[in-house]
């Protein structure tokens, strides 16, 4: 049942030469971009559309004892107060268990957990009505961090923990006693919040027959239909969600989009009109869910040939007050925890713990850049304490094909760490830069550099297989119209499908139009995250392009009066390789295809190719496919202010075949900026769970000031062959190696190790004063 | 009260209270949704206009402000249909991600572009510098901004 792509689509082309993947194109949605012509979310301007306002808890945690909807309608302009006993269908919105009401009923978790929803035709009356709501709270006693919570008693919910992970291989405890060096360490890597440029929104239309059609900022149109179709008790099919651009994710709008979403929507479905939320950068950055932060115990052992024995690994994941998507990021982080090394013996346990902290969300290495963090550091102890170069290590412990991993996944094929990490260190001249004697540095400034390796399962972590489907319909006319259930978040993902099916069906990349995504075109194709767009949704496409293809070929056999193996499809002319005069235009042979009644339209439909790992010993194949990724950074360090700056950012990626250099380039530079924020500037204040520092003057992200020079990514494609085209997803690697590269480096200059992130320079200051 | 201005080349008389934000006019009231509101408090450059020329943030505008001005949005800056060599520069550079920051980041790139015809790469940091993205790493919008200047516009 899973099928060789890259063979079949490799075979299709008689081995030639791609004419359209590899290359790079005008991305499918960068002109409209770069006029405005584009639609977000809130350009979807709906007249007499009421507005909808959240009431939220202040408390981190209390009973709600009372709430009297009635001072909100003295507010002229106010249609409705919602509380969850009004809600129409099932009030609960919980991502992997169901722990989480859409409106607090009973009592509230974090600080701006919803009690009521106040509707209104106006935004001043929406806001002055949410204002005007009594709601009579009791207060509990609130915790905040998870150590505490896993001792106290503090009943958030009726158990402390939502979930944990296991992964048990070998027999750990003998291996530490044959190693020669052992580490051992806590490491505490913080939140972070996107910061996306587009806050989250949704848009609710009551549709004819009962429907409501639903247009927001959201990472999963199916998860978002599917949570919206709960709360209002209706079957999938009655709601219709339509993603439109969105301007940035990140995994936050994976997390929040069906939740924002079924706002709007009770609202609309409540008042039968046209309902509309919009989140303020202050509530983005107050209460959408961030990253989650670890408490990791790390103890690792290798003996002195410099060769990994054994892990033994324990973590804490504070998840807040509702389970969200901590169960998948734990788990993840446990898959991960080997690094991308060979390590005989583990033993992982993560556990998640509620807390009265803001939630946790999906965020760009799902867990795994947190672990990855905790593995790095304790790569370049070793090295230090065996006397190895950390690149010699590396190389020394690095996954081949024929590698187990830590869940004893077999990787057989597209493993290309080991190629990547000898050419990265290459270009970065290494060795030389890595000597001490040769080093540039002045009284106040001193440089280092450090390597960081990182690597990351394409597809969903979690409980259900993990599938996507496609359309494409040849017109008449032999134009394209292609449909996908994966979103463009600003990744390119939507180009790469285009290219992929123009690629197949041999005709040009600007024939096949693709269609805005609306769940009515297509099966559920699961959520836009986890480097699974172009690798799972791009296969679906190149599932459905290949069907058609293959009836293409068949027909232009018939009609030419030749075999099928010779006819090639090139540029929009078929022909027979034999004899370049036999030939057909692409046009008139799907006008033929009409003619004859052959259907001119194609569903995809893949399953990733992977299982899941055993509960209680982890031991499985998690993800179908791993990309890998190492960077190398080179940072200079003013001592009198502790400041780090990056000077240099060598990326690059074993992800398969790049589909498009240029999108590629952009995601890791991008990336490249994202882990610098996290390595080094993005602190989320806290005060009772809530974040303090709600506004881009506070919360700093990196701007174009802050940038280092990125060199040109380095790739080896480590082709996949049960992917469309051989690629594997890209979206996150970048980000997860650049804050292990980054503190490597650090202590490269400095001769400090910093076990939490970011690296901020008050710590780095005060680390140097102590010092 | 009745404001009279410009907008992308066409006079517009409207009838709106005084201190409605910029921002909302153009992309409420106007139409006009190419200009994007992403921090509401002036951090972020994601809704510059040009005013009488120059780049002003619309979120920290109030309509009563735009009396007598000539604003230019970005459905405004290209000339006749083709689109402005900047716009241009963006596609091809791949300068552009999610889009949400583009509009104000073109509009940014037009203004130092009349007033420096060749900008060094310090010049192009210097002028975006108050343009948050979260997706590009600013780098190829960078290379896209120095391209359009080497076009001599």
């Amino acid at each position: 049942m899973y099928q060789d792509y890259l063979g079949e689509v490799k075979k299709l082309l008689h081995g030639k030469d791609y004419k359209v993947v590899g290359k790079n194109v005008i991305r499918v949605d960068a002109i409209e971009k770069v006029t405005g012509r584009a639609k977000y979310t809130t350009d979807f301007i709906i007249e007499n559309a009421l507005i909808v306002r959240a009431v939220r808890s202040p408390y981190p945690h209390a009973l709600i004892k009372k709430i009297n909807k009635k001072p909100a309608f003295k507010i002229p302009g106010v249609v409705a107060v919602i509380i969850g006993d009004d809600i129409p269908g099932e009030n609960q919105c919980g991502y992997y268990l169901d722990d989480q009401p859409l409106i607090a009923t009973d009592k509230v978790r974090y600080i701006g957990d919803i009690v009521a929803l106040v509707v209104a035709k106006d935004k001043e009356s929406a806001w002055a009505g949410a204002d005007a709501v009594e709601v009579k709270y009791e207060e509990l006693p609130a915790v905040f961090d998870p150590k505490e919570a896993l001792k106290g008693d503090f009943k958030i919910h009726n158990r402390k923990s939502p979930g944990d992970v296991k992964v048990i291989k070998g027999d750990v405890e003998q291996a530490f006693k044959e190693c020669d060096v052992i580490v051992e360490n806590i490491y505490k890597p913080g939140s972070q919040d996107h910061a996306y440029l587009e806050t989250e929104a949704a848009i609710a239309i009551p549709e004819a027959q009962d429907g409501i059609l639903v247009i927001s900022t959201n990472q999963g149109p199916f998860r978002t239909r599917n949570a919206v179709a709960r709360v209002l008790g209706k079957p999938q099919s009655q709601v219709r969600v339509i993603t439109p651009y969105i301007g940035g994710g990140f995994g936050g709008k994976d997390t929040y989009g069906p939740i924002i979403s079924s706002l709007a929507a009770v609202a609309a479905e409540i008042t039968r009109q046209p309902a509309m939320i919009v989140h303020t950068r202050y509530d983005s950055f107050v209460y959408h869910f961030k990253r989650c932060p670890f408490e990791i115990r790390f103890k690792s052992g290798a003996t002195k040939d410099g060769k990994l024995k054994a892990i033994e690994v324990d973590y804490l994941c504070d998840c807040g007050g509702y389970a969200a998507h901590v169960i998948g990021l734990l788990k993840r982080a446990a898959y991960h925890s080997t690094g991308v090394y060979e390590i005989p013996n583990c033993n992982v346990q993560g556990i998640a713990v509620y807390t009265n902290n803001l939630p946790v969300a999906a965020f760009n290495g799902f867990g795994n850049p947190q672990m990855l963090f905790a593995v790095e550091s304790q790569m370049d102890l070793l090295a230090e304490k065996l006397n190895i170069d950390p690149v010699e290590f590396r190389l020394k412990n690095a996954l081949v094909p024929g590698s187990r991993t830590g869940t004893n996944q077999l990787l057989d094929h597209s493993v290309g760490i080991k190629e990547l990490i000898s050419k990265v260190a290459k270009k970065a001249d290494w060795v030389k830069k890595r000597s001490k004697q040769k080093r540039w540095q002045s009284e106040t400034k001193k440089r280092g550099i450090g390597i960081g390796c990182s690597w990351h399962g394409c597809g969903t972590t979690g409980f259900k297989h993990d599938w996507a489907g496609a359309s494409v319909i040849l017109n008449p006319d032999g134009s394209v119209t292609y449909s996908t259930g994966i979103v463009e978040i600003g990744q390119g993902t939507i180009t790469s499908h285009a290219m992929m099916v123009a690629e197949t069906l041999g005709i040009p990349y600007e024939w096949v139009k693709v269609e805005l995504n609306d769940t009515s075109r297509m099966p559920d194709s699961g959520e836009t995250h986890a480097q699974r767009g172009a690798f799972i949704g791009g296969t679906a496409a190149v599932d459905a392009a290949l069907k058609l293809r293959k009836k293409l070929n068949k027909l232009a056999s018939e009609i030419l009066k030749c075999d099928e193996d010779e006819i090639t499809i090139e540029d929009g002319i078929a022909y027979s390789l034999n004899d370049a005069s036999k030939k057909i235009s692409f046009n008139d042979l799907v006008r033929e295809m009409y003619q004859r009644g052959i259907s001119p339209a194609e569903y995809g439909f893949i399953k990733a190719r992977r299982g899941y790992p055993d509960p209680d010993t982890g031991q499985g194949d998690p993800y179908a496919a791993y990309t890998f990724g190492c960077t190398i950074a080179e940072v200079e360090i003013d001592i009198e202010t502790g400041e780090v700056n990056v000077l240099r950012l060598y990326p690059g990626v074993a992800a398969g075949k790049i589909l498009q250099p240029d999108v590629v380039r952009g995601q890791i530079n991008g990336c490249a900026m994202l882990g610098l924020g996290y390595s080094l500037t993005e602190v989320v204040e806290r005060e009772n769970g809530k974040m303090v520092n709600p506004s881009f003057t506070d919360y700093l992200i990196p701007t174009i000031m802050d940038k280092p020079e990125i060199a040109e990514f380095i790739s080896v494609e480590d082709e996949y062959k049960y992917s469309g085209y051989g690629a594997k997803g890209v979206g996150e690697i970048a980000f997860i190696a650049t804050p292990l590269a980054v503190a490597n480096a650090v202590y490269d200059a400095i001769g400090v190790r910093f076990y939490d992130l970011p690296i901020s320079a008050e710590k780095v200051y005060f680390a140097l004063k102590r010092k | 009260m009745k404001i009279r201005f410009i907008l992308n080349g066409e006079t517009k008389v409207i009838d709106v209270e005084a201190d409605r934000r910029v921002i909302d006019v153009i992309r409420e009231d106007l139409g006009l949704t190419g200009t994007k509101e992403a921090c509401g408090r002036g951090e972020c450059g994601s809704c510059t206009i040009l005013v009488d020329g120059s780049p002003k943030l619309s979120c920290l505008m109030l309509a009563a402000q735009l009396e007598g001005r000539e604003i230019i949005t970005i459905e405004g800056i290209k000339k006749d249909s083709d689109m402005h060599p900047i716009q241009e520069a963006f596609i091809k550079h791949g300068a552009v991600q999610c889009g949400f920051c583009t509009p104000g980041m073109v509009l940014v790139s037009f203004d130092l572009l009349k007033r420096n015809k060749k900008p060094s790469r310090d010049e192009i940091r210097e002028a975006i510098s108050g343009n948050l993205c979260r997706c590009t790493g600013y780098q190829k919008i960078v290379d896209a901004i120095e391209a359009a200047a080497k076009r001599e516009l």
